[in-house]
């Protein structure tokens, strides 16, 4: 028994020495690859990878190659947490990327703090994460917040008059309902019903039932996308026809086209990133470019949207190690404050948020309102 | 009133899947004592037996489904011989145990093969619902109940019109007498297990075009079994076929009228109330099934 | 098995950072892996010890994590019809004892209730306590943060009269005293099982009827275990909630109850050692795969140890192989385990 007892321990050493290449900088990546979130946590990563196989081209940065040290949250905070832990101290990775989901960014969080290593976060949109006087975190993605304060200015076009609520229950759905509610209420729109789902829910048929009675003109919607297919199609099953707006980010409109059909015509979507027009993006040659490598590597086209970020954010950390001269966790964060970069969807740039003296990154992106009309994207004119 | 209507639909609608889970279920528990972890994953298993006939070989929808159906009886025959038979004898928290582990494998292996996207299953019924006052209905949706009810009934024939029923019942009330009177038990376990896993394949396939499909669909859908069974009442078909439906109300209305954010929590609770009122569930298990 | 055994883990697991070189990525996986070992040895009290299997086991624990963790933070709730509750923060040790007391309390709801139903019966509805647990955490938002998760938890505070105060922050604080606490109620389950309460509660185990007609009383014999159960499954929580200063609605996960379930019986249920050896194997695994193989083939292989350990050691780990080394001792040739179930 005591024989056993030592060959665990022996497993146990031998895993701390996990090879290392001296010649490479590398980058922690903590996603979700298993669990509920693995599809869009997958989709970050193959972004990611694209980013730093593009950069390493070139020639890396500082004369070395970018490494990736990628590892599966399993869609569980407490898990991203540990996660984190192992990058900064058994891989000695000096700044990470992570976690997808808000509850996976704050769990990370403190450990960023323990260790003094920075996070970029590529997808999270609570509020929170960068008002909580965390210092190590720059963050990409909008919070609901900024969309909403994006959206503004097309809620008269639109002639919004009354607007009902979808939410998936947690964070960001809960907030998204707050901040564009706020933001509807100070444009004198009407708010109505706030109906919430769980995360694994299939069946919204008894929400939907309830939307359907309300009186609204409106209803917004903020889910990921298996949950939009779903509802798209039990609301044509139930003959709800109202002007239906969905916000987040997570939408893959494509994903929506194809599995969907005829049911999501006419849904209007939130979105920071316009694939199906890269003529009108920030800067098209790249977006073409990127494309073309997602397309290249037989990657599933619906997930642009969401890889996006996860190419983006190598760029931004790989622009920041440029800056900072060194791969030292203190210079990286440093130099987050300095990095200008046209990314995909707008320019990133962090601006302070949060508490003063512990102010935390946040990168304005842009915002766009798309259509699918006809099982295509348009970008309507308002 | 409109309103009202439309949740008792929609609850109709939904039962008729609840009850065909969890007769599957009931009737593992009920004959072989075994508490089948697996069933949330054949329901998954089910869903994208039906995906790849349908999406990837372009099968008919209406072929595709017995396929699927096939599909979930070979796996359940295979789970019972290699894994089930050699435990046979232990005690129920080690069955149990296998089929956890079992579980994790089916689901784990799922999400290896198709990825973590979502997919969907294209339907041959019309998009736009059927409509009766203000209240609609969707064909696809019609037509799973129908599908449900119909496979429910099967079922019941099988269990008490046939042989292989009557020495299901046999085995039900006392295994060993059953095999002392010249009933392979042995087959018997082999075939109920098969047929309880159909069940859930096929409850996954019907579903599968009304939802999407995904690995971790089963989740969900074996708590819920689990609420359905021990509302009917352990081993009771009947009572599993009912549960289903009570189980679909309660959420239903507990989502309509109380708070959509409670309403998985409403098939637990009621299931809290009940066994605190009547410790052997709603239909105390029955003397025989069927 | 071996009585020196037990000794031989303690001492090994008290000098074991040394040898680590304080990795504090492996330092972290012990520590999780030993607040799950307490949960399992709890849940073996139950399980092994009376034979009542709980799948709602994560409940006491997720209860505790988060009466610990809102005792140390504080707050400030509507209760409705113009009643407020305010709490102000208390040090993490008040935490950590409510936490104990409230899982406790819990224990004996559970515990009166595991008498009017028994078997599968007992199973479900423990499994719809815990999630209806769980959907209250996820649901009452003013209380629980719901899904937004309760953030910047207290480290845990040790005070010893006239030794002034400590918060245990580093990672080889909170090993040891997770180390302590898990020495402490295996010392506590070690002396109750071997008791007269212990010969009681295997009575009502091996036969209930002969059990009570010599006078053992069952409910009081297994509220008594329920209680202690989920009071050290409470602590338990406290502990990860402490030390991972975060927690959510997910601690709640049936996939976790399954996790203790699976280090108790394939450890040994109703065996002292059995929850953990089988919590250091189980719990130590996932680490041990991470960096060799694909995140879903973890899952597999998970799968496939556990029912390979059933398969090949039906009664458990601890039973199998100290079955293996006395028939050694007694022979010279070693005779392999065969499972009992395929010999019928």
């Amino acid at each position: 028994m005591l024989g056993r007892f030592t060959l665990t321990t022996a497993i146990l050493l031998a895993l701390t020495s996990t090879g290392a290449r001296a010649d490479a900088i590398r980058i922690g990546v903590n996603e979700p690859l298993t669990g509920p979130f693995a599809a869009s946590g997958t989709y970050v990563v193959n972004g990611a990878k694209i980013a730093a196989d593009e950069i390493n081209a070139k020639g890396g940065v500082l004369g070395k190659k970018l490494e990736l040290v990628i590892e599966d949250n399993k869609s569980n905070p407490t898990e991203a947490a540990a996660v984190a832990e192992k990058l900064i101290t058994s891989d000695k990775t000096p700044v990470m990327m992570g976690a997808w989901g808000s509850s996976l960014t704050l769990a990370v969080m403190p450990k960023l703090v323990d260790y003094e290593t920075p996070m970029l976060v590529e997808t999270s949109s609570s509020g929170k994460i960068t008002t909580s006087g965390n210092p190590y975190v720059f963050r990409i993605s909008p919070p609901s917040s900024l969309e909403a304060e994006t959206f503004a200015p097309m809620v008269s076009r639109l002639g919004l008059k009354k607007v009902d609520f979808l939410v998936l229950n947690n964070d960001f759905g809960r907030g998204a309902a707050t901040d564009f509610g706020k933001m509807l209420k100070d444009k004198g729109v009407t708010v109505g019903l706030v109906e919430t789902m769980d995360q694994g829910a299939q069946d919204m048929g008894a929400q939907l039932a309830k939307l359907k009675a309300s009186d609204a003109d409106t209803i917004m919607i903020t889910s990921s996308v298996d949950q939009l297919v779903l509802l798209f199609k039990q609301m044509a099953a139930l003959g709800l026809k109202k002007r239906v707006i969905t916000t987040g980010g997570s939408q893959n409109p494509d994903q929506i086209i194809a599995q969907a059909g005829a049911a999501a015509d006419g849904t209007m979507h939130l979105t920071t990133f316009l694939p199906w027009s890269p003529d009108k993006t920030p800067d098209p040659k790249a977006t073409e470019a990127f494309i073309a490598a997602w397309k290249k590597r037989g990657f599933d086209y619906a997930g642009v949207t969401e890889s996006f970020r996860g190419y983006d954010g190598i760029r931004a950390i790989a622009h920041a190690i440029e800056k900072a001269g060194s791969a030292d966790p203190a210079a990286i964060t440093k130099a987050f404050w300095s990095v200008d970069l046209v990314g995909l969807n707008g320019p990133i740039r962090f601006t302070k948020a949060g508490p003063a003296g512990k102010e935390s990154g946040q990168s304005k992106p842009d915002v766009y309102l798309i259509e699918i009309k006809d099982g295509t994207v348009i970008v309507p004119t308002l | 009133m409109n309103e009202l209507i439309q949740h008792l639909v929609n609850a109709l609608i939904l039962g008729g899947t609840y009850a065909l889970l969890g007769i599957g279920l009931t009737l593992i528990f009920g004959i072989m004592n075994v508490v089948n972890f697996t069933h949330g994953a054949l329901y998954t298993v089910g869903a994208y037996v039906m995906y790849l006939a349908v999406a990837a070989l372009g099968l008919n929808f209406f072929l595709a489904l017995p396929v699927a159906i096939l599909g979930g009886l070979l796996l359940g025959a295979a789970i019972e011989l290699v894994l089930l038979r050699p435990f046979r004898g232990s005690d129920i928290d080690t069955t149990m145990l296998v089929m956890i582990g079992a579980g994790i494998i089916l689901q784990s292996g799922t999400l290896w093969t198709f990825g973590g996207v979502a997919k969907a299953i294209p339907s041959p019924f019309p998009e736009a619902p059927l409509q009766i006052g203000l209240v609609s209905v969707s064909w696809l949706r019609l037509f799973v109940l129908g599908a449900a009810l119909t496979l429910i009934a099967l079922t019941y024939a099988l269990i008490n019109r046939t042989k292989l029923g009557l020495a299901m019942r046999a085995a039900f009330q006392d295994s060993d007498t059953a095999a002392l009177m010249g009933v392979d038990v042995r087959r018997i376990y082999t075939a109920t297990f098969a047929l309880g896993s159909s069940l859930a394949a096929a409850a996954g396939a019907l579903l599968g075009p009304v939802y999407v499909v995904f690995p971790q669909m089963g989740g969900l859908a074996e708590l819920k079994a689990f609420a359905i069974v021990i509302l009917g009442g352990l081993g009771n078909v009947t009572g599993a076929a009912i549960g289903g439906f009570i189980l679909a109300l309660a959420e239903e209305f507990g989502a309509g009228y109380v708070s959509s954010g409670y309403r998985d929590a409403m098939g637990f609770l009621i299931i809290i109330a009940v066994l605190l009122y009547r410790p052997t569930g709603l239909f105390a298990k029955a003397e025989r099934i069927g | 098995m071996n009585r020196l055994f037990p000794l031989a883990l303690l001492a090994g697991l008290v000098v074991l950072p040394l040898g680590l070189g304080t990795n504090p990525y492996l330092l972290n996986a012990l520590i999780v892996t030993g607040i799950l070992t307490i949960g399992a040895m709890s849940l073996n009290l139950l399980l092994g010890f009376t034979g009542q299997l709980s799948l709602g086991h994560i409940a006491f624990f997720g209860i505790g994590a988060y009466v610990s963790a809102l005792t140390s933070l504080g707050f400030d709730v509507d209760l409705g019809f113009g009643l407020r509750a305010v709490h102000e923060p208390w040090p993490a040790w008040g935490g950590f004892l409510l936490a104990t007391v409230a899982a406790g309390g819990c224990g004996y709801l559970i515990g009166r209730l595991s008498f009017r139903v028994r078997g599968a019966y007992f199973v479900i509805v423990t499994i719809s306590f815990a999630e209806v647990v769980r959907l209250v955490a996820l649901n009452w938002v003013e209380l629980t943060q719901g899904p937004l998760a309760l953030t910047n938890i207290p480290a845990i505070t040790l005070g010893l009269p006239g030794l002034g105060i400590w918060t245990l922050k580093t990672k080889l604080q909170n090993y040891y005293l997770v180390l302590t606490v898990g020495t402490l109620c295996y010392g506590v389950i070690a002396r109750l099982v071997g008791g007269r309460f212990g010969r009681a509660m295997r009575g009502l185990k091996e036969n209930e009827s002969l059990a009570l007609s010599v006078g053992i009383n069952a409910t009081r014999t297994l509220t008594v275990a329920a209680v202690i159960s989920a009071a050290m499954a409470g602590a338990a929580g406290s502990l990860y909630a402490h030390y991972l200063r975060i927690i959510d609605p997910d601690v709640f996960l049936f996939a976790t109850t399954v996790t203790m379930v699976i280090m108790v019986v394939a450890g040994g249920k109703g065996t002292l050692m059995g929850p953990v050896v089988g919590g250091l194997i189980f719990g130590l695994l996932p680490v041990a795969l991470r960096p060799v193989m694909a995140p879903e083939a973890q899952w597999i292989v998970y799968g496939l140890v556990l029912i390979v350990i059933l398969f090949v050691m039906p009664r458990g780990i601890v039973p199998g192989l100290s079955a293996l080394l006395s028939r050694r001792q007694a022979r010279p040739a070693p005779v392999l385990e065969v499972n009992p179930a395929v010999q019928r």
